[in-house]
């Protein structure tokens, strides 16, 4: 869960409500009559990794009809985040007297600086690597906590490495406007996902009918930042992550597709508007600017990612500590040998069809950065079992 | 061999690694009849009887956290090994690792609280032993622990008993321990009532095993929690196993944190809960044995155990979907998004 979680208001369901099997079975079943109605395959896309888990979790696609397949997009901001940026982290954490401080999740992910020593094939350097050679690498939940630890280190540099969509860079902004101590800088990796998602229906073969839009970055950005979309004949609905916020989504997008008539549905109401937060997106709007970022093993996608504004850039690790940010050592290629992570991130092949997959590559020994990150897609399906589809069972 | 040329910390989560390295490592070092069962405690043939013998590490940081701290979490661990394997536990002994500067007012506080917990399980503390590390070398106390019990005679309890259409229960909710340690790591704990679960279980496994004496298995669901000890039980079994989701007891306040860090309480660690495998027809009175003792009032039957998918354990939820329930592989960490 992210910054925006909160409350229903009173009168609402409550959250486990939204779980309540009585309800799920009801919207399953709208989805099941419209997906008949329509009588043809159907392909949803989502493009959150919080999406994939509560389908995984819940095995919610054992509920949808066989015509209809709801596919994982975009939505794992460790996955994507440039290996150049990673190298660039893996290269401050072993700098003496430097700390790079970030989520769990990145610091398992490895870059494209090869890894010495190990000789058991395309094995690269993450952080987690960096700290196993001395580096100081700390594993924080927040910016906030990165903050107190520069509080707490003033002899140290604290980097703290900024990955996420435009719902963690909120955060980043909020703390850097209020003074952090100096020793702490940021490594700029936060994506911005609409400029992603516009780009899709440009990608050969992309045969999508309808966006399932994530319900925490929307919360922040409001839903008119996706109204190109609809334009493109996307039908769209934003979705909350209990069983019954997604198969009301669906429900939402087959209605779009038995009227002919794509818009974007809020399924998400309790959270999400269509103006935002316009207190986060000032504050964001502030510190960050829209900047052309790498997505990993993708593209370079304009205004995909945010830089700090000239105002700020004394904070950036970048402007601090440029001989970092060199494509000394890189791997030209961007994910290792035979990993499909960038298709298996576009919604282009699931996890399954990737060789590698369950076998050379197992969360406990991952190769590619959709199995080692929570919100990958393969960590996702390895930890759900999601390969095997519908799981029949004999009782004794 | 494991991919891992260093010890990760993974390889603590009792997850696929630990199992890896107790496999790769102190197995092929130590092969014995007795440790090659990888059960809770050896059982051992002695010239009176049987006994069971097991041992324990403990650290956990904050060593004093929400509903308990190390010295009762080593007794009740040690204690709880023994009386998984149907044993009645007698004597344990602690050997403790003590940073430089630990103060010894806390110090007195672990082992009154130890006091505490071994009579509450009917136990002595009958050995011990006592280092001292420089500082910086240590996380303030270590507890090393270990423990002997005696087996009645004709007790088998263990997994080569179990059989297809066993009915699975856990004496409370889940997810207690591992939770409020995690909350109290991160300074989150919104209504400030997570307390761990960390208690013996000796009297409850008697209760437990008067009511239904043909019960087959009993496991204490400490790291990995509910995931790792379901996947022990079926790995190359012809066996399947099936939680029904709902079916589990959680406290509200788990559900809560566990959903905004992003961790599952099914994989998290227990140090006052057990899965009890009994034949179907032992069920209800197994229920109402643990949910007649104070360690077991919000008792549940959650599962049963299947023919096929034989060696996979699964998740069946409300709606009648399944997923695989997977082992563990790491420690959890909060998610970001």
């Amino acid at each position: 869960m992210s910054d925006e979680r909160r409350r229903e208001p009173p009168g609402e369901l409550r959250g486990d409500a939204y779980r309540d099997p009585g309800l799920v079975a009801a919207l399953a079943g709208r989805v099941r009559a419209a997906a008949s109605e329509l009588g043809r395959p159907l392909k949803l896309m989502h493009i959150c990794g919080t999406h994939e888990h509560a389908l995984g979790r819940y095995a919610l696609r054992d509920l949808l009809p066989p015509e209809l397949s709801l596919l994982a997009g975009p939505g794992c901001p460790v996955c994507v985040c440039d290996s150049a940026l990673i190298d660039a982290a893996v290269r401050l954490a072993l700098r003496p007297g430097v700390v790079v401080a970030s989520f769990g999740d990145m610091l398992a992910v490895p870059g494209s600086l090869p890894l010495r020593g190990e000789g058991k094939g395309d094995v690269r350097m993450s952080l987690e690597s960096a700290r196993a050679q001395g580096g100081e690498v700390r594993a924080v939940t927040s910016v906030f906590e990165a903050g107190r630890l520069a509080a707490e280190t003033p002899e140290s540099e604290v980097v703290f490495f900024s990955v996420g969509f435009e719902t963690t860079v909120v955060a980043t902004a909020a703390l850097l406007r209020r003074d952090p101590p100096p020793n702490l800088s940021i490594l700029e990796a936060n994506y911005y996902t609409p400029p992603a998602t516009a780009m899709l229906p440009s990608l050969p073969g992309f045969d999508v009918d309808g966006l399932l839009l994530p319900g925490h970055a929307t919360a922040v950005t409001g839903t008119g930042v996706y109204d190109g979309l609809p334009a493109l004949g996307i039908s769209c609905a934003v979705a909350g992550f209990e069983p019954a916020d997604i198969l009301a989504a669906v429900s939402a997008v087959l209605r779009q597709l038995l009227e002919g008539r794509p818009r974007i549905d809020n399924a998400y109401p309790r959270v999400v508007s269509r103006q935002g937060n316009p207190r986060a997106l000032a504050e964001l709007a502030e510190v960050f600017e829209a900047t052309p970022r790498r997505w990993r093993g993708i593209a370079d996608i304009d205004a995909s990612g945010f830089d700090l504004r000239p105002a700020y850039r004394q904070r950036s690790a970048r402007a601090r500590f440029p001989d970092a940010f060199t494509a000394e050592g890189a791997s030209a290629r961007e994910h290792p040998a035979g990993c499909r992570c960038a298709e298996v991130t576009l919604g282009q092949v699931t996890p399954d069809a990737c060789a590698l997959f369950g076998g050379r590559c197992t969360p406990d020994n991952p190769y590619g950065p959709c199995m080692v990150s929570h919100e990958g897609t393969c960590r996702a399906w390895q930890q759900y079992g999601m390969a095997r589809g519908r799981i029949a069972v004999r009782t004794a | 061999m494991s991919h891992y040329e260093t010890i990760r910390l993974s390889h603590g989560s009792g997850g696929r690694l630990t199992a890896e390295l107790v496999r790769d490592v102190f197995l092929a070092a130590f092969a014995s009849e007795p440790l090659a069962a990888l059960t809770d405690a050896a059982i051992l043939e002695s010239p009176g009887g049987r006994l069971a013998f097991t041992t324990d590490a403990h650290s956990v940081t904050p060593w004093r956290f929400p509903g308990g701290d190390i010295g009762r979490l080593a007794v009740a661990g040690t204690v709880n090994d023994l009386a998984v394997m149907g044993a009645r536990p007698r004597y344990l002994s602690a050997a403790f690792l003590l940073e430089e500067g630990f103060r010894l007012d806390d110090l007195a506080e672990v082992a009154g609280s130890m006091r505490r917990t071994a009579d509450e399980a009917g136990v002595a503390i009958v050995a011990g032993d006592t280092k001292v590390v420089e500082r910086g070398k240590g996380d303030g106390i270590y507890i090393a622990t270990a423990g002997v019990g005696w087996l009645p005679e004709g007790r088998d309890i263990g997994p080569h008993r179990l059989t297809a259409g066993d009915v699975l229960l856990v004496n409370g909710t889940l997810g207690d321990h591992g939770m409020a340690v995690m909350a109290a790591r991160q300074g989150l704990d919104p209504s400030g009532s997570l307390r761990s679960d960390v208690m013996p279980l000796a009297s409850l496994v008697e209760a437990l095993l008067r009511a239904a004496p043909g019960t087959r298995f009993l496991r204490d669901l400490t790291r990995g929690g509910l995931a790792a000890v379901a996947n022990e039980m079926v790995a190359g079994r012809p066996l399947g196993l099936r939680v029904f989701d709902a079916r589990v007891p959680l406290s509200a306040d788990v559900m809560e944190i566990g959903e905004m860090l992003g961790i599952d309480p099914l994989l998290t660690a227990n140090e006052g809960k057990l899965l009890a495998a009994v034949p179907a027809e032992e069920a209800d009175a197994a229920l109402a044995a643990l949910r007649a003792h104070p360690a077991g009032r919000r008792a549940a039957v959650i599962g049963d155990l299947l023919v096929e998918p034989a060696g996979l354990a699964l998740v069946e939820t409300a709606y009648g979907s399944r997923r695989v329930l997977e082992m563990p592989v790491e420690e959890q960490l909060p998610r970001i998004c």
